[in-house]
């Protein structure tokens, strides 16, 4: 029957999510208890944050210049109807740092890093590579786990910055450029009207964003069985899971945070 | 081992299995492919836990260990994956150097010299900067080889050390860990389908058929066994109860 069927399903589904719950938690307090007091291998910890931070930078900086143009374009018909030029650098502003700047960003970033994280976490899981590790007296929670967890947090949190810097700077020059503006009324409307917690918002936000991709890209990469077809949905089903977190956590940050 | 029984997802791997292994002895493992040879390495080194029984290795009990009791003995035993496992982020002297590397007791002059002696005994002086990708599956699996021996283990398990290698290349990995057995008089388990060259590399044999020791004893008698089964192993014959 349908109905038995839906309900097998809708149970199936709920303790699909709350095993995956379950062990992303107990990853967590694996991690933790490797932090207090911290215990990495430093090396991959410089590793992890170069290709993670330093290769993510181009694209973060492109994608980050044109939603500022985004924000400007939408408020510019605003703008004009209301004749309140001076706003729209606090608009800008007050947008950029506290919703779609971390957001965004870490959507990118979860596309690319922590895709990228599960696939290879997944591969050396596959190949044998972490037990290989286990046999060698090394625990791989320390050894792997933690420094890209460490890494994907402080690489989101400082691209979310600079993002969000560049952001500003390209809804300033979209303004000057479609709109007409002055640099200076920018500039002054977000200086005059925004507020440090403002940027605060936004930065917490940005730091369990990636806390987040962390953990879901590495729960999924070490916890994959099969083979390539194993890796595959452990990819798309990190991606998943990291973007429902974020949007969640967005959610939840957005009503807690002042 | 004893008594041990592993499981996964409800189905019997390892039954009732006991198993002991004298120190500086030469055990190999024969037996078709999904008998649970695998999987009784894994046990050796704590990947796998056991459903029911004993393990003591090296006269620890890993069996109900915690994981720093595991970390300690897994210190003494070197293995050889048959995947070869190696880390595919690393360079081959990297990958050689890490069981040195990891211990801390070693200086990086002595482990770059020992590396090199490890990749020249195998047959692959000068590899040390190549990534495990560049390499042939018969030289990863000497790189795991050189990387399992180096540090110089109490014990070593080999899972299908010769698999992919050519018979020249075969004969020479066995000469090799019998050579490095005889210096370091370490302990070893070889886990094979190669009858042929296990017979000559082991003092022991012991033939595995769904999680069951069949047989057990000197290489030499293995083809006189009472069991037909063994004995149809042994011989490659089409006719018989496998």
């Amino acid at each position: 029957m349908l109905g038995d069927r839906t309900i097998s399903a809708a149970g199936r589904g709920t303790l699909f999510a709350w095993r995956e719950l379950g062990g992303m938690t107990i990853l967590a307090g694996q991690v933790l208890r490797a932090l207090l007091p911290p215990r990495m291998d430093a090396p991959e910890l410089l590793r992890n944050m170069y290709r993670m931070g330093n290769r993510s930078l181009p694209i973060i900086a492109l994608t980050a210049f044109f939603v500022g143009g985004i924000m400007v374009i939408q408020a510019g018909v605003l703008v004009k109807q209301l004749n309140a030029a001076g706003l729209v650098g606090w608009g800008a502003g007050y947008a950029i740092f506290r919703e779609v700047g971390p957001m965004l960003i870490a959507l990118m970033f979860s596309g690319r890093v922590g895709s990228n994280n599960t696939a290879e976490l997944a591969t050396m899981t596959v190949t044998e590579q972490l037990d290989g590790l286990r046999a060698l007296a090394i625990d791989p929670i320390p050894y792997l786990v933690v420094p890209r967890v460490v890494a994907m947090t402080v690489c989101l949190l400082c691209l979310t910055v600079l993002g969000n810097l560049i952001a500003l700077y390209g809804g300033a020059f979209f303004a000057m450029v479609l709109l007409d503006l002055e640099f200076s009324t920018l500039y002054y409307s977000l200086v005059d009207n925004i507020h440090w917690l403002d940027f605060v918002h936004g930065a917490v936000k940005a730091a369990v964003f990636g806390a987040s991709i962390a953990m879901t890209s590495c729960y999924f990469g070490i916890s994959v069985r099969g083979g390539a077809v194993g890796v595959g949905k452990a990819v798309n089903a990190a991606v998943v899971a990291a973007a429902i977190s974020i949007v969640m956590l967005d959610f939840l940050l957005t009503a807690v945070l002042p | 081992m004893r008594d041990v029984d592993v499981s996964f997802d409800g189905s019997p791997v390892l039954r009732s299995l006991s198993l002991s292994l004298e120190r500086g002895g030469r055990l190999g493992i024969l037996g078709p492919a999904a008998g649970g040879k695998s999987v009784l390495l894994k046990l050796l080194v704590g990947l796998v836990a056991p459903d029911d029984g004993a393990v003591h290795i090296l006269g620890t009990d890993i069996s109900r260990g915690k994981e720093k009791t595991l970390m300690r003995v897994r210190r003494d035993v070197g293995m050889l994956f048959q995947n070869y496992a190696l880390f595919d982020f690393m360079t081959v002297g990297e990958n050689v150097a890490f069981p040195l590397a990891r211990l801390g007791e070693t200086e990086e002059g002595e482990i770059a010299e020992r590396v090199s002696l490890r990749l020249r005994a195998v047959g692959l002086a000068g590899s040390e900067t190549k990534m495990p990708s560049e390499l042939s599956g018969g030289m990863k699996k000497r790189v795991g080889i050189a990387r399992a021996t180096i540090a110089r283990p109490a014990l070593l398990l080999y899972d299908e050390p010769t698999a992919g290698l050519d018979p020249v290349t075969t004969s020479k990995m066995y000469e090799l860990i019998a050579a490095d057995q005889a210096e370091t008089g370490c302990t070893v388990l070889a886990v094979s389908s190669d009858v042929g060259a296990l017979c000559g590399f082991s003092t022991e044999l012991a033939l595995m058929h769904e999680g069951r020791i069949r047989y057990r004893g000197p290489s030499e008698a293995i083809g006189d066994s009472n069991d037909a089964l063994v004995r149809q192993f042994v011989s490659g014959k089409d006719e018989g109860p496998l």
